[in-house]
Parts: structure tokens; C-alpha cells; sequence
């Protein structure tokens, strides 16, 4: 286990080879700490600044901003795993191949769809609810509204897909998720090695 | 071309996610559930923010519902993530304008009595009356009894609990219902019986009922292919009337007879994009060959019921459907949901002669009148009808999400005939937006 860790540390390299991507997604969110944002965004903490005025910058952004996978990656994979002092990138939670960017189906429709597909470390592991509430939540706060998240477990990857799929579909459970002080600190620490 | 035009947005909104809003039984106001763990009371009439209810819960306010038929006072329930609901009081004054002034000051001197030095700013208070504990999780939803003094509440934790208020503030659990496998996101009561209807986290909605002296479930309604987000009787005063005119034909009146046997249907909208429509099978059918065939002797015969998927909406929405809400005046029906959308639907007569200047049906309607009609005389006689798709509206609240959607009657300046109805949708970027409906 510990010798595959530290091989497929490189991984997290790559991303800095994309540096121009790399330095794109932390303007998009502007706030200087993405997980101070997060909590806030639920909650009536100090932050009645943060929805209105990311969709603001956000929409003027539209025009221009392409999001592909490569910076849904960056933004995801630098996330550590409750359990290593790993990130998802280097254990192969999340890769490159497992995320799908999907414009508009429509004309009329401004809505993109972003798909994270996750690969457990084991197909028992009973932390995958919590990280792919990690994700989920790194996604939702730092890419714009107009981007619906759908995070869930490659299949045949883990026993509690489903289970976990639903609840990790769900809005209102991740809200209330996200509103439970214990799992905001998990959270929380997860999102510490996002820049 | 009928439409859905953009009337009002409530300020100011909130700034956080609104989840849900629901409209007073006669004032002209409405109530908007906010994560932000307040409601907010809009005017129907101005549109502004009228005064706020807040301190009382701990985290989001999931929903809210008015109590029916509360004369003098307006009474709120509020339910929240924090597991407890919320009762909250405030007298009338002030909150009808125009004609009511002469009495408001007469209830606003009985209000005085009963604390000392009632002025006009505490009248617009809201009294936090009663809290409501018993959940082990978040409370998703509830509704109030329009026809008993009963308060139904539902939670992550798989429950529904039905609440008696024995006199003011003074309520009783008289039942806990646990049949659902997973979190029960929505409850509704049937207008005119005590039968309340449950949509869950485990794909099936559950109708409930008093049999002899316990609450039980007499109904399982499955086949949706994901979470069942909202659940919501069809209005009394609907039941059996289609739009586009009387029933002509002898199985148009069959049909409409025995709509009115059955009682108003259900509608259910799922994480799985589809809305459906069920309707109840009448007893003396049932009864039947149900009877002959198992006796059943371990609960009384007339208790169970057999509700059916009787028909599903166009399927319009490309993300999981929150809300849709059956017009009381009209019998339209209006959904909104994840993709951002309004859409209005409309139940007609297939092959009815208004079928001519809607695009979205023209397909079945080809033939003449007559033709088209015996041919669905052969087929089940709910083919007589259809829903058709008469409006939408994209991207309702710009790129956000919607979560709720209902109709109400129209107050403002503008408003028209009597029975105008606004649309009014609630969304992950705060806002309150009224919406009129030209058909």
C-alpha cells in the first residue's frame, strides 16, 4: 500500500505543468480561502457577500471562461484523503480520465454538467461518502453556478456505490451535510491542501 | 402563444439558498423558508418584504405552512434541519391593508389588553409560540390538516408524525409513522378526507389514514425511479374537470363521473425527471374480485386503498424535478426543478378542438374529431384526456437551481379578473420571483 502511495505521488506534479489552468481557477473564486467560503455559503456566518457576488464575477466570466477537465481536476486532486496525509490524485481516487465536462444540451440552456467519476482506495472503504462530499463541495464553491456537480463512484468500485451515489445526488442532504459542524471540520481539513 | 412572463422579484431577498414559499390562505402574503434560518413574509401587493421571522432555529429552515382557517391571527410552522418545528403567532393588523382598517384597530385594542403597551411595532411581531420536538434528524417538510387540527411533519429519520393541537399550543403526537426506508422529503394532506400522502428518499410515496384508532399506511405507491421530492393532491373543486370544455361523449362523461367517485388524484415529481399522476381505484371495484379471492380479516376491508399511475406529465425537465403545484382555480399544473425551468401543463380532451393552435400536441390529432375519439374508446378511458405542455420558461432564476414552485392568487396593482393566479418559484440564489401566467 505504502510503496504504491509514494509511486503514484508524481501524479501530483502534473498538474503544476499546467500552470496557466492552475492560475485561472483561483480567480474565478476570488475568496482567499476556499474553505472559509464554504462554510459560510450555508449557514449565517459573516459572508453575506459570497453567493451574489461570485455569481456576479462569475457570469461576467462566462463569455470567456472554458472550464475542461484538466482544471476540474486541478481543482480536486490536490484534495487530501481524510485517512493519508495523501491527496486524491496521488492515490488515484480521482483521475483525469473519470471526469467529464458537458456543455449545454440546449441553446436556450446556459446549464453545463461537470461528472466526477471517484475510484475508492478499496471497495469497502468507509470514508467514500465523506470524500466524495469533499469533492462535491470543492466544486460547488469554487466553479460557477452555472455549473450543476454530479459526483459519483465508478462503477464496480465499491459495494456502497449506490448508496452512496444517492446521497451524494442529493441537495438537500448535502446542504444539511454541510451544516453539521463535525462534517464541516472534516471537510474542512480535507480542502487545507487546495491552494 | 401562452406564456410565462417575468412580474416581480420580492425584495430584498435573501442570500443564501430559499427553499420553499408558501402563500397565506386569505392575506395577501407569503412565507419563504431560507437557509440563512429565517422566513421572510413578502407582500403580494408591493412585492417588498413585509417582516422576518428569525432566532428560532438553529440551521436551514427547510419549510414552512400556514395554518388554515386561523381567524384574527396568522399562524406559521416552520421546520427546520435543526429537527424541531417551529409555531409562530402574529394578529391580523396590519397585515390586510385597505378595507380591513376598521378592524384592525378593534383586534389591535384586544391585543392590547392582553400585554401591556401593544403598539404598532408589535403587532408586526412574530411570538414564537411553541417548538415542536421529536425528530431524531431534519425536518423536510409539513402541512397542516385543512380539515382537522392535525400537523404533519416528516424527517431524514424515515418518520412521519402526525401532531394533534388539542387547544392553542398545546399539541400531542397521536402518531409516528415508519414505514418509509428512507429520509420522507414531503407531506400532504388530501383537501377534503384525512388522508395524508408521503413522498421519500426510497423512490415510493405512502398515503396515510386513521384506521379505528391508529394511523396507518393504507396505500404504496411505487415506480418512480428515484427520489419522490414532492407529493400534492389535485383541488376539490377540480376533480373531474378537463379544459377545453364539457364532457360530450359517453365515455367523456363516464370518465368525468368517475373522477368524481375517486376523489381528487395525486401528483408525485422524482429525481428521476418524471411527474406522475395517480388516481384512486373506486371500492365497490376493487371490492370485487379482491374479495372473493382473500378475505381479509386482520384489518377491515375498507381501509386498504389501490391508487394506480393513471398518467405522466410531458417530460420536459432534463434534471431531478423539487416542486410542482396543481392550480386550484384552473387545474393547470406547474413544475420547476433542477435544470431551472417553469414549465405549465394542461389536462385537455384529446382530439378537442382547442388541440389546433398547440404545436406541442398536434401529432396525435391529425384526423377528424370523431375518428380520433372512437379510437381511444377502445383503448382505457384515461386516454381521453392529455397533458400538454402550454408553457416554459428557462433559466427562471439565471443559472440556479429552482426548488419550489406554486400558484397564488394575484394581488398587486395590476391584477385583472378575480381569480388571476401569479406563479411564484423559490431558488438557490435567494431570490422570490413572480411570475404571471398568460394563457
Amino acid at each position: 500500500m505504502d510503496a504504491e502511495k509514494d509511486n503514484a505521488n508524481p501524479t501530483i506534479i502534473n498538474p503544476s505543468d499546467l500552470p496557466s489552468r492552475r492560475r485561472s481557477a483561483p480567480t474565478a473564486t476570488k475568496q482567499p480561502g476556499l474553505f472559509d467560503a464554504l462554510v459560510p455559503a450555508y449557514p449565517s456566518l459573516a459572508e453575506p457577500s459570497s453567493s451574489p457576488e461570485a455569481s456576479d464575477s462569475d457570469s461576467d466570466y462566462e463569455p470567456r471562461e472554458e472550464i475542461d477537465e484538466q482544471e476540474v481536476y486541478d481543482l480536486i486532486s490536490t484534495i487530501s484523503d481524510p485517512e493519508h496525509p495523501l491527496s486524491l490524485g496521488s492515490l488515484g481516487v480521482i483521475t483525469l480520465d473519470d471526469i467529464s465536462v458537458v456543455a449545454p444540451t440546449s441553446a436556450r440552456s446556459r446549464i453545463s454538467t461537470v461528472t466526477v467519476l471517484l475510484t475508492p482506495t478499496t471497495s469497502a472503504c468507509s470514508l467514500t461518502t465523506v470524500i466524495g462530499l469533499g469533492v462535491k463541495v470543492r466544486l460547488l464553491n469554487c466553479l460557477p453556478p452555472r455549473f450543476r456537480v454530479d459526483v459519483r463512484i465508478k462503477e464496480g468500485t465499491s459495494q456502497t456505490a449506490d448508496e452512496v451515489n444517492k446521497q451524494l445526488g442529493d441537495k438537500e442532504r448535502v446542504a444539511a451535510a454541510m451544516e453539521n459542524r463535525n462534517l464541516i471540520n472534516v471537510v474542512n481539513t480535507m480542502l487545507v491542501t487546495c491552494e | 402563444m401562452p406564456s410565462i412572463i417575468p412580474l416581480a422579484t420580492f425584495t430584498p431577498s435573501c442570500n443564501a439558498r430559499a427553499w420553499l414559499t408558501s402563500p397565506h390562505p386569505h392575506l395577501p402574503i407569503v412565507a419563504t423558508a431560507c437557509s440563512d434560518k429565517t422566513v421572510r413574509i413578502y407582500s403580494l401587493q408591493n412585492f417588498q418584504q413585509q417582516s422576518t421571522i428569525s432566532g428560532g432555529h438553529k440551521r436551514s429552515i427547510r419549510s414552512c405552512a400556514w395554518k388554515p382557517n386561523s381567524l384574527g391571527e396568522s399562524v406559521l410552522a416552520t421546520g427546520s434541519f435543526d429537527a424541531s418545528a417551529g409555531i409562530w403567532r402574529r394578529y391580523e393588523e396590519g397585515a390586510g391593508r385597505g378595507k380591513i382598517n376598521n378592524e384592525t384597530d378593534f383586534t389591535s385594542g384586544l391585543a392590547g389588553g392582553d400585554t401591556e403597551g401593544k403598539d404598532d411595532e408589535d403587532e408586526d411581531e412574530w411570538r414564537f409560540a411553541v417548538i415542536l420536538d421529536g425528530h431524531d434528524s431534519e425536518i423536510k417538510s409539513l402541512a397542516f390538516s385543512p380539515m382537522s387540527p392535525l400537523l404533519a411533519t416528516c424527517s431524514r429519520d424515515k418518520s412521519v408524525w402526525i401532531w394533534e393541537e388539542l387547544d392553542d399550543d398545546n399539541f400531542e403526537t397521536v402518531a409516528v409513522l415508519q414505514d418509509h426506508e428512507g429520509d420522507v422529503k414531503c407531506v400532504a394532506w388530501h383537501p377534503d378526507e384525512q388522508l395524508l400522502a408521503s413522498a421519500s428518499y426510497d423512490d415510493n410515496v405512502r398515503l396515510w389514514r386513521e384506521d379505528v384508532d391508529d394511523w396507518a399506511c393504507c396505500a404504496l405507491l411505487t415506480g418512480h425511479g428515484g427520489t419522490v421530492w414532492w407529493v400534492e393532491f389535485e383541488g376539490m373543486e377540480q376533480v373531474g374537470k378537463i379544459r377545453g370544455g364539457n364532457a360530450t361523449s359517453e365515455e367523456q362523461k363516464r370518465l368525468v363521473e368517475e373522477r368524481k367517485n375517486a376523489g381528487p388524484r395525486l401528483m408525485s415529481c422524482s429525481d428521476d425527471h418524471s411527474i406522475r399522476l395517480w388516481r384512486r381505484l373506486p371500492k365497490e371495484r376493487a371490492d370485487g374480485p379482491a374479495q372473493s379471492k382473500l378475505p381479509s380479516i386482520w384489518k377491515s376491508r375498507d381501509f386498504e386503498e389501490e391508487w394506480v399511475e393513471e398518467a405522466r406529465l410531458p417530460a420536459v425537465h432534463e434534471r431531478p424535478v423539487y416542486a410542482a403545484s396543481w392550480s386550484r382555480k384552473t387545474g393547470r399544473v406547474a413544475s420547476t426543478g433542477s435544470d431551472g425551468k417553469i414549465v405549465v401543463y394542461e389536462e385537455r380532451w384529446k382530439g378537442a378542438d382547442g388541440s389546433d393552435d398547440v404545436s406541442m400536441a398536434d401529432a396525435s390529432s391529425t384526423g377528424p374529431d370523431d375518428t380520433a375519439q372512437k379510437q381511444q374508446a377502445s383503448t382505457a378511458e384515461i386516454s381521453l384526456t392529455e397533458w400538454v405542455v402550454v408553457a416554459e420558461v428557462d433559466n427562471a432564476h439565471d443559472v440556479f437551481e429552482v426548488n419550489h414552485v406554486i400558484w397564488a392568487p394575484r394581488a398587486d396593482k395590476g391584477k385583472g379578473a378575480d381569480d388571476e393566479e401569479v406563479l411564484i418559484s423559490t431558488g438557490d440564489d435567494g431570490e422570490v420571483r413572480v411570475w404571471r401566467f398568460e394563457p
